[in-house]
């Protein structure tokens, strides 16, 4: 007798056993926080490998900006390619310069000006870019846990109302409704764990590259600036 | 973002496959049959209340004495036998040898001895019979020579009763024989128990002894004094000596019932209940006139010692055992709590948890009144 009741549970405490034994609503949330981890994850992957990509295309950027290329020559090159980073913020500037220039402005305050703020909007559209879903991974990294203790909370609620029906508090009784419930909780730390450590990395990451990039266009800014005066000067 | 989704589906469904490969039932606990020992709280009471039962028997869910073979019932029997009449005397073995000793036995108390003894004899066993009619002979013969009492011959079947009659010439002794013998006659038939017969005898004797000792021996007599002279007497058995009934002993009380464990008797426990705890502090405090107007209370606590006889009355002046002081308040509380004792002095307590209270230590402590 007692050895039956032992081996019966063990037998249904695999996970997914587990899983199928739960309350709609808890396996509603643990679907749920899975297809979060599953999300998570894609952003942690897509992310990394954005970054990388980014950081490459800033360091070649930067190799060939700084290698005393006629700039005419390098926006020629450029303007037709889809760019990325500094290329862009590269392009949207001389594209404004260009267009001053074409028209034969005058004002040489309201060229600076205008080529900032285009530099400033190709900037600000890079970083949304880079820092698109990392609010995802925020969200998911404080909310998870509280998701899966609420699917647990509900898990155990149905459970004591099970033992309550069948008036027995054995512990063998009780054990396997909180381990199912319990599983809730396990699953919304699976996910907001590598959410939360994802999305400290990936921020600090993508603060890093937004630094390089607004340093750049400050750079650019100057340089344009100075040409602007020289301009200004001759003309 | 499709490649990472897509390998962070895969890599999810990779952990689940093996999760559920891996992390299928946990082990169960090895958890070894061990055989649970049950536990009872027993009560010190339960253990001094004992059942009536046999001690050598097996425990027994229904409590009975040994079985007995004799399937007349006595009513208001209490001790277990094969006997016709109730009585506490244990049981002696061989009832062969007793038959002989009868006759040496009784010259401790000789005339007593014999009176009591065809009273109940003819009841209880056929075997003495044969050996008394040589003692009733003795007692026809001097009646008709000295006193002719037709009043007690009709009334009484007994015929050594009337033998020491004629030994006596005084009143007063014929006065408690006269007394006696109805109150045997009613107390005969549905009990015979040891002590009610002893007495009759014993004051008969102390008048016989006086008066008419050297006279009054026939010869029957005086040859068995002088053969139980010459056998042992053990002076500690002259009650178990004095009974002349068979002495086989045991009550009358049957049993059919398996034996089952317990002792002789059935007791109720030693120890005072709380009830009677109860009413017996209750009592104490009644008489106890607390000392006033003292401000140090703690000398006020005072622990009484004293002791009981059966019949509930003070032995000896109760005894100061704590608390209290040889002057001043607690002299005066000392003695307010001996005072108690004294003026509560017969208490009325159940005999037979004599044991329990036959000493008695009663705290003395005023906080507990107020």
């Amino acid at each position: 007798m007692e050895n039956i009741a032992l081996a019966e549970p063990a037998a249904n405490l695999s996970i997914w056993a587990l899983f199928m034994q739960a309350n709609w609503v808890v396996k509603l949330v643990m679907i749920g926080l899975l297809g979060a981890s599953v999300w998570t994850w894609a952003i942690i992957f897509d992310k990394v490998v954005s970054y990388g990509r980014m950081r490459s295309a800033l360091n070649r950027f930067e190799q060939i900006f700084w290698s005393g290329q006629s700039l005419e020559e390098l926006y020629r090159t450029l303007s037709d390619r889809k760019t990325t980073g500094m290329g862009s913020i590269f392009v949207a500037a001389m594209r404004e310069w260009k267009k001053s220039f074409e028209k034969g402005a005058k004002s040489p305050h309201g060229l600076q000006m205008r080529i900032d703020k285009a530099m400033d909007l190709a900037l600000t559209r890079e970083m949304e870019r880079l820092e698109g879903n990392l609010g995802f991974l925020a969200t998911i990294g404080s909310a998870a846990p509280f998701i899966g203790l609420f699917g647990t909370v509900i898990g155990i609620m149905t459970s004591f109302q099970a033992i309550a029906g069948s008036k027995s508090t054995s512990l063998a009784v009780v054990a396997p409704g909180i381990a199912e419930a319990l599983l809730a909780t396990a699953i919304g730390l699976l996910a907001a764990i590598p959410a939360v450590i994802a999305y400290n990395k990936l921020s600090s990451d993508a603060g890093k590259l937004a630094g390089r990039m607004e340093g750049f266009a400050d750079e650019f800014s100057a340089i344009l600036s100075r040409q602007i005066d020289e301009k200004v000067a001759r003309s | 973002m499709k490649a990472s989704l897509t390998t962070s589906l895969a890599l999810h469904a990779a952990v689940l496959a093996f999760g559920l490969v891996s992390l299928s039932a946990p082990a169960a606990f090895e958890v070894s049959e061990v055989e649970s020992l049950p536990v009872d709280i027993v009560p010190l009471e339960e253990l001094t209340q004992i059942q009536q039962g046999d001690k050598k028997a097996p425990m027994n869910e229904k409590p009975a004495p040994t079985p007995t073979q004799r399937p007349d019932i006595v009513a208001d029997a209490r001790e277990v036998g094969e006997n016709s009449v109730d009585t506490d005397k244990p049981i002696t073995p061989d009832p062969k040898p007793t038959p002989v000793d009868n006759a040496a036995a009784p010259p401790p108390a000789p005339k007593p001895a014999e009176k009591p003894a065809p009273q109940e004899t003819p009841k209880e066993e056929p075997k003495p019979e044969p050996v008394k009619p040589p003692e009733p002979k003795p007692a026809p013969k001097p009646e008709p020579v000295k006193e002719p009492q037709p009043v007690q011959k009709p009334a009484d079947q007994k015929p050594a009763e009337a033998k020491p009659e004629p030994a006596k010439p005084d009143a007063v002794a014929e006065a408690i024989a006269a007394e006696d013998k109805p109150a045997e006659q009613s107390s005969l038939p549905d009990r015979a128990p040891a002590p009610q017969a002893r007495p009759k005898p014993a004051e008969t004797q102390t008048a016989k002894a006086a008066d008419s000792k050297p006279a009054q021996k026939t010869p029957a007599s005086s040859s068995a004094q002088q053969k139980s002279d010459d056998k042992d007497f053990n002076a500690d058995e002259i009650a178990a000596l004095l009974d002349k009934r068979k002495p086989s002993g045991g009550g009358a009380k049957r049993s059919t019932e398996q034996a089952s464990l317990g002792g002789r008797k059935t007791t109720g426990g030693n120890r005072l209940s709380q009830n009677e705890m109860d009413a017996l502090r209750q009592k104490l405090g009644g008489c106890w006139s607390i000392p006033a107007g003292v401000d140090d209370a703690a000398m006020l606590k005072v622990s009484v010692r004293f002791r009981l006889d059966r019949s509930g009355v003070l032995e000896g002046r109760p005894e100061v055992i704590s608390g209290g002081a040889s002057s001043g308040p607690g002299r005066t509380a000392a003695e307010s709590a001996v005072r108690a004792v004294q003026k509560c002095a017969p208490f009325n307590l159940p005999a037979d948890k004599y044991d329990s209270w036959s000493e008695v230590v009663v705290n003395f402590d005023p906080s507990d009144m107020f």
